[in-house]
């Protein structure tokens, strides 16, 4: 066991839930809310794109609208989290956990595959690819 | 002192020192099992942890770097990493993941590829080469977290200031 590091741990938690807590109190698409600076300097869309609102829409319940702002994100975050669990706790233990999660290297590069042909297919302007974009704000 | 040794990936332990190395004299614990003591920044293979080796009684220890043909304990003929098989190389997949689709920057993407590469490499037993391709990951992993919580750190300083206007509304 590692005090500190576990200290940090807590604080990370803290501060997590305050910006969670504070994203649903604004509102998603809120002017002042840190965009994604990839998609400011390029105008086309990251793998992570539309993830603040999705994650707006989940505080407020509203599944379908997180899940129309970023399809794979959604279903990626909480299988990474999950998988991140048990290396979490090695971590603040000081020695790692027997047990790990893990795809295993074909599913690595399923993973590797899925998230750069979202990335691509997102930035397509044509239907049904537009349906993984991100909505225009304000629609 | 207490020591935790690992065999076929099942953590076993504590042991008291004496023990530990009593089992690695007998074989019981193997040059390539790994061995942790509160304190050490990571589980090491028994055969390069000293204060252990120091300890085997003479007939058993053999100094590194002087193989002995028939002894348990001779290093590696192959020069270079040790190919030992339990060594855990932490991969940085879900790490990848997670500031890939958080912190919203490319640099993710090669963190996730070299996370990716971890595995094979370590599956066709290139030690060295999976080594190395962690510790990309790793650094990609923090260039991305870090940029990505850069720039929200700027931007909570900018409101704090009331930099912002209402003219610089962001499209995201």
């Amino acid at each position: 066991m590692r005090p500190e590091r576990a200290l940090l741990s807590v604080l990370g938690v803290l501060v997590l839930a305050v910006a969670l807590w504070w994203l649903r109190a604004q509102g998603a698409g809120a002017p002042w809310l840190p965009g994604c600076s990839f998609h400011r300097l390029t105008g086309l869309h990251c793998p992570g794109c539309g993830m603040t609102r999705a994650m707006a829409a989940i505080l407020r319940g509203d599944l379908a609208a997180a899940f129309r702002c970023n399809p794979v994100g959604l279903v990626l975050l909480p299988l990474a989290l999950v998988g991140l669990l048990p290396e979490w706790l090695g971590w603040v233990r000081g020695r790692r956990l027997a047990f790990r999660w893990h795809p295993g290297a074909r599913g690595a590069w399923l993973l590797v595959g899925l998230i750069i042909a979202f990335w691509i297919l997102r930035n397509l302007p044509w239907w049904p690819f537009t349906l993984l974009a991100p909505p225009a704000l304000g629609s | 002192m207490q020591w935790y040794y690992s065999k076929n990936g099942t953590q076993l332990g504590p042991v008291e020192q004496g023990e530990l190395i009593s089992k690695m004299a007998s074989g019981e614990v193997a040059p390539g099992d790994l061995v942790w003591r509160e304190g050490m920044v990571d589980w090491q293979p028994s055969a390069q942890v000293n204060e252990l080796v120091a300890l085997m009684p003479v007939s058993q220890a053999q100094p590194m770097g002087t193989p002995m043909a028939g002894s348990p304990y001779a290093p590696p003929t192959a020069g270079g990493a040790m190919p030992y098989s339990g060594e855990v190389i932490p991969n940085y997949l879900w790490q990848s993941i997670v500031v890939t689709i958080l912190c919203c920057w490319p640099f993710g993407i090669p963190a996730i590829i070299y996370a990716a590469k971890v595995e094979g490499l370590k599956s066709r037993g290139d030690i060295a080469g999976a080594r190395a391709a962690s510790a990309s990951a790793k650094t990609w992993c923090w260039v991305s977290f870090g940029l990505g919580l850069g720039i929200i750190l700027i931007y909570v300083v900018m409101i704090g200031a009331g930099v912002m206007s209402s003219s610089s509304r962001s499209n995201f």
